[in-house]
């Protein structure tokens, strides 16, 4: 098999991160699952490769808990895609989700940043 | 809270819509992934390949993104379940044989665990009973005699380890002043028996401490079952009085129904106390043993040593021959068992064992067909199921067949426990009381469970990891028989083979005990010979010679009758046990020292019971007309005691002295010397034996023996009539034919015999099914092989031993280790074993041939088969 992708080099996503990518793709207006995955890819340079696999079933989680809605639409280039929407509780889902990856992800960067410089 | 309803939803709401828009949601990606590629400028095949390629597989994703919306876990479950039992129906043969193995295996172990549950397991009926306990008292020369009343009173008031104490004994009486003389049973008690026993008064009240002591009012408790059958069941019958060997008993009370202590069914309770005197000396033993429960914490040798103490202390204040006399102390769940626990956890350990080999049948079975699988695991494999998901399903699928297994396995258990009680020896506590209860229901449950997962393992264990490739093109079976695989298969079956030969040879020696003690010589002759058993009341026999006087003339009657041929009496007929033994001496010899003063059976009979009872005569003379009261005390003894003490000369005009030589006791001259009898059952050693004349030594409780022409039971209306004349108030306490009785003594051991024998049978017929199964398979495995070397000159003479030496190498194997293991095991048989050693090597040598017999048996349909191979049809089907 050729190896278009080098899996081993991209990031993994930790536990709930793909739904919060997700939302946040979805902020900017509806999307079919193919848009979302590139979305994704390009707006963290390729450091994230969309696994189908994960994605596909990530929306259908979120679609269960209500926190996006689905709906068959024509697309641009006038084919039939279903796309997804924010629901107003996922809006407020995303806000909460961000600032707990903000406060994550600045204790993350304390703790692994060089000695005696946070304290200097 | 939200995710679960929508899927509840969803599931109400059907779930093929949701694949079908997956489907085409995925389908609709894919063609917007293939524009894209397009437009940067691949060709449309090109850019439709890249996009499907670095898709992933679509069935795949589509199936984990709808099954965000099951309960997967549980349905997975419920598929493994359905694809389970459509593979059960596809190979219908296979299953049947699986599922009837299991059920066998789990059938027999179902019916003998629900026997060994209520026998041994299940606490007895009486408060915390796991902390009751049996006392006794002990001496060098005998366990567990009779506790005196002096020991009971100074145990009961000074130990620090139990709660309470009650002694307790049973005794006859007749019960009077109602239709008929009523032959009864009572339990003799201390007061606080009831308590300890749980027992509760339906009506009036049980004893106090005030009934149960010399003097206090003649005072008896009803058992409930006497009262409804024998008393009408009327509550009026409180405050009435009963007439029991002629003296009056006031009722206090009668229990509420269930309560059941002594061996035999008792009619009522006495009052212990009532006959017993603080003054009696201390020595001075009667029946009574003594129940007591102890004090949470304290271990049975604590409060054995306690008692000691109190023994102890007692010899010194107030010493006598008994000085030396310890306590002996057992908890009352194991003396009420100790007869039967060998033999029940003996079958426990054979049905043990059969599902055992059950067990590895089935699991061969399982591995030679989840080879003929492999294929099929490996296209589901290719097509992405996970290795996880495969191993749950062969376990589920391995389980729902065990279950099966199991549920036949229960009906079987149902069934032969019914045909068990039928056929069980009386006298086995508490065995009648055996259901399949939810004890026995988890039991089953779980030995179905784990036989599930032990033979669902098996092909997860050897099956190591699978090369797809291989099992794909290989197209057979070859795929995944590994080495690993092949080898477990013969260890499965040289275990079986070696669990045989032990259950065989172990049957085996059960069987010849049991030829053995039914051909022994029993040292009389038991066919015809109708025994009557009766117990003077002392109230109306007062004296010796009023007892003399009526077996006189009651024998003297018998022997008019027409159809008695003799006529005998005896104190404690052979195979009644024991009726009691005592030291002795014999005068002459060597003094012993004390703790080695010899035991003997003492015995009475009349001049007549030998003869009668066909008992030879080695020596001297029997008894006579002129060894009588006043005359020299005379004693007949058995040949134990006479080649013991006199090997080269004979016994007879030596004395014997009744006691030993450390207490007072009289002396008897030694008149004869007669044949041995099984005192205690034929499958018993002979025990030393003292016979003293009737005359001499009256006792009211005698059997008359009346050999018969004819049938005996013929004779028992006029055997009645004969004791009604002579007095009409003395029941009977037993008239039976006695060739019964003494085959009864065998009742136990044929039981269990039989029951051995019946697991062996079938050890035998699964281990030939074993083998046949596992050769079978070996030769269509290699049919293949078998046809090349046919084509290549081999002559069928070569095949046959090619394989023969196969199916050879693992019978050697396990009938080696089968020897060994019996061999080992045998130790644990010594005490059911009879007449034969347990090392008996004529039984080892029957044992392996009938294994080797069957398995031949079982190898020869393969191995015929092999030979039959047709190579030029075979290879061109290849």
């Amino acid at each position: 098999m050729s190896t278009v992708d080098n899996l081993s080099e991209r990031l993994e996503f930790l536990q709930g991160t793909l739904e919060v990518l997700i939302l946040r793709s979805l902020q900017i207006g509806p999307n079919h699952a193919y848009g979302i995955g590139q979305f994704i890819e390009h707006n963290s340079d390729s450091e994230f490769l969309v696994d189908n696999g994960s994605l596909y079933p990530a929306l259908q989680r979120l679609l269960q808990r209500e926190w996006i809605a689905s709906q068959w639409k024509v697309s641009p280039n006038s084919r039939r895609a279903k796309y997804y929407r924010l629901t107003p509780l996922g809006r407020k889902q995303l806000t909460v989700a961000t600032t707990k990856w903000q406060r994550f992800v600045e204790a993350m960067g304390r703790v692994l940043a060089p000695k005696g410089q946070s304290n200097a | 809270m939200r995710e679960w309803w929508s899927k509840l939803r969803r599931t109400l709401a059907g779930r093929r819509g949701l694949t079908d828009d997956l489907a085409e949601e995925i389908e609709s990606n894919l063609h917007l992934a293939a524009e894209d590629h397009q437009a940067r400028g691949m060709e449309s095949d090109q850019a439709r390949a890249a996009a499907r390629r670095r898709f992933g597989n679509p069935t795949l994703i589509g199936e984990k993104a709808r099954d965000t919306w099951t309960f997967p876990r549980f349905e997975s479950f419920l598929q493994d379940l359905r694809y389970g039992a459509r593979s059960i129906r596809k190979a219908p043969g296979y299953s049947l044989v699986v599922i009837v193995t299991l059920a066998l295996g789990i059938g027999a172990n179902s019916a003998i665990f629900s026997v060994v549950d209520t026998v041994l397991l299940k606490p007895l009926p009486y408060p915390s009973a796991e902390r009751l306990v049996y006392l006794a008292e002990t001496h060098a020369k005998a366990e567990g005699i009779s506790v005196t009343w002096g020991n009971y009173r100074a145990w009961r008031k000074y130990n620090h380890s139990f709660e309470d104490m009650a002694g307790f004994q049973f005794d006859h009486l007749t019960l009077t002043g109602r239709d008929e003389p009523l032959f009864t049973t009572a339990g003799e008690v201390t007061s606080g028996f009831f308590a300890l026993v749980g027992a509760k008064p339906l009506l009036g009240r049980v004893f106090t401490d005030e009934d149960d002591r010399a003097g206090a009012n003649q005072t008896v408790v009803l058992d409930y079952d006497f009262w409804t059958t024998k008393l009408g069941g009327d509550s009026k019958i409180l405050d009435t009085a009963l007439a029991l060997n002629g003296r009056s008993y006031h009722v206090i009370g009668v229990l509420a129904p269930g309560l059941r202590f002594f061996p035999r069914a008792v009619d009522y309770y006495l009052p212990l106390g009532l006959f017993r005197r603080d003054s009696t000396p201390r020595d001075k033993h009667g029946s009574m043993r003594v129940l007591a429960r102890l004090r949470p914490g304290i271990t049975l040798s604590a409060a054995r040593t306690d008692l000691d103490q109190i023994l102890q202390r007692l010899a010194q204040e107030d010493p006598g021959p008994e000085n030396d006399h310890r306590a002996y102390a057992r908890f009352l769940a194991d003396t009420k068992t100790e007869d039967v626990r060998p033999a029940l956890w003996m079958l426990m350990g054979a049905v043990g064992l059969i599902l055992l080999i059950a067990c590895s049948n089935v699991a061969n079975l399982v591995l030679a067909r989840s080879a003929t699988r492999a294929r099929e695991i490996a296209i589901r494999t290719a097509i992405g199921a996970g290795k996880g998901r495969l191993v749950r399903q062969v376990l589920t699928e391995n389980l729902l067949i065990s279950a099966i297994g199991g549920a036949l396995g229960l009906f079987l258990a149902q069934w032969s426990m019914r045909v068990l009680l039928l056929m069980a020896p009386r006298g086995i506590p508490r065995l009648q009381e055996t259901a399949l209860d939810f004890r026995v229901l988890l039991f089953t449950a779980a030995l179905s469970i784990l036989t599930g997962l032990l033979v669902g393992l098996a092909p997860v264990f050897t099956a190591g990891k699978v090369d797809l490739t291989k099992a794909l093109n290989a197209g057979g079976r070859s795929g995944t028989d590994t080495k690993r695989a092949r080898s477990f298969r013969n260890v499965l079956v040289v275990a079986e083979i070696t669990i045989t030969v032990v259950l065989a040879f172990s049957s085996g020696l059960l069987l010849r005990s049991l030829m053995t003690a039914q051909n022994t010589n029993p040292g009389f002759d038991p066919s015809h010979v109708l025994a009557l058993e009766l117990v003077l009341p002392s109230s109306s026999y007062k004296d010796p010679q009023s007892v003399q006087n009526f077996y006189d003339r009651l024998l003297q009657d018998l022997r008019t009758l027409p159809g008695a041929k003799e006529v005998g009496a005896v104190y404690c007929p052979p195979s009644a046990g024991d009726c009691g033994d005592w030291w002795y001496s014999i005068i002459g010899q060597p003094v012993p020292a004390k703790s080695d003063v010899p035991l003997s059976l003492f015995n009475i009979a009349n001049p007549e019971y030998f003869e009668t009872m066909g008992i030879p005569l080695k020596e001297g003379r029997v008894f006579t007309a002129a060894d009588r009261q006043g005359a020299p005390q005379v004693a007949i003894v058995n040949e134990v005691i006479a080649r013991r003490w006199f090997p080269k000369e004979s016994a007879v005009g030596h004395s014997i002295k009744f006691g030993g030589p450390y207490q007072e006791g009289p002396i008897y001259e030694i008149v004869g010397v007669v044949g041995n009898v099984s005192q205690e059952g034929l499958d018993a050693q002979p025990m030393p034996e003292i016979y003293q004349p009737f005359a001499q030594r009256p006792s009211e409780a005698m059997v008359a023996m009346i050999r018969t022409s004819g049938a005996p039971n013929a004779l028992a209306p006029t055997v009645r009539r004969i004791v009604a004349s002579l007095d009409h108030n003395l029941p009977i306490q037993s008239l039976r034919s006695f060739e019964k009785r003494v085959a009864a003594t065998l009742d136990r051991r044929r039981f269990s015999t039989m029951l051995l024998a019946t697991f062996a049978g079938l050890a035998l017929l699964l281990s030939a099914v074993g083998v046949y199964g596992l050769l079978n398979y070996w030769v269509t495995a290699r049919e293949e092989e078998i046809a090349i070397r046919l084509a290549l000159g081999a002559s069928r003479e070569t095949i046959l031993r090619w394989a023969g030496w196969q199916a050879s190498q693992l019978l050697i194997a396990g009938i080696a280790l089968g020897v060994l293991a019996g061999w080992g095991a045998s130790h644990w048989l010594d005490t059911l074993v009879f007449g034969i050693s347990a090392r008996d090597a004529t039984m080892m040598i029957a044992a392996t041939l009938a294994v080797i017999a069957i398995a031949a048996l079982a190898a020869a349909v393969p191995l015929t088969r092999a030979t039959r191979i047709n190579a030029a049809v075979k290879l061109q089907r290849a």
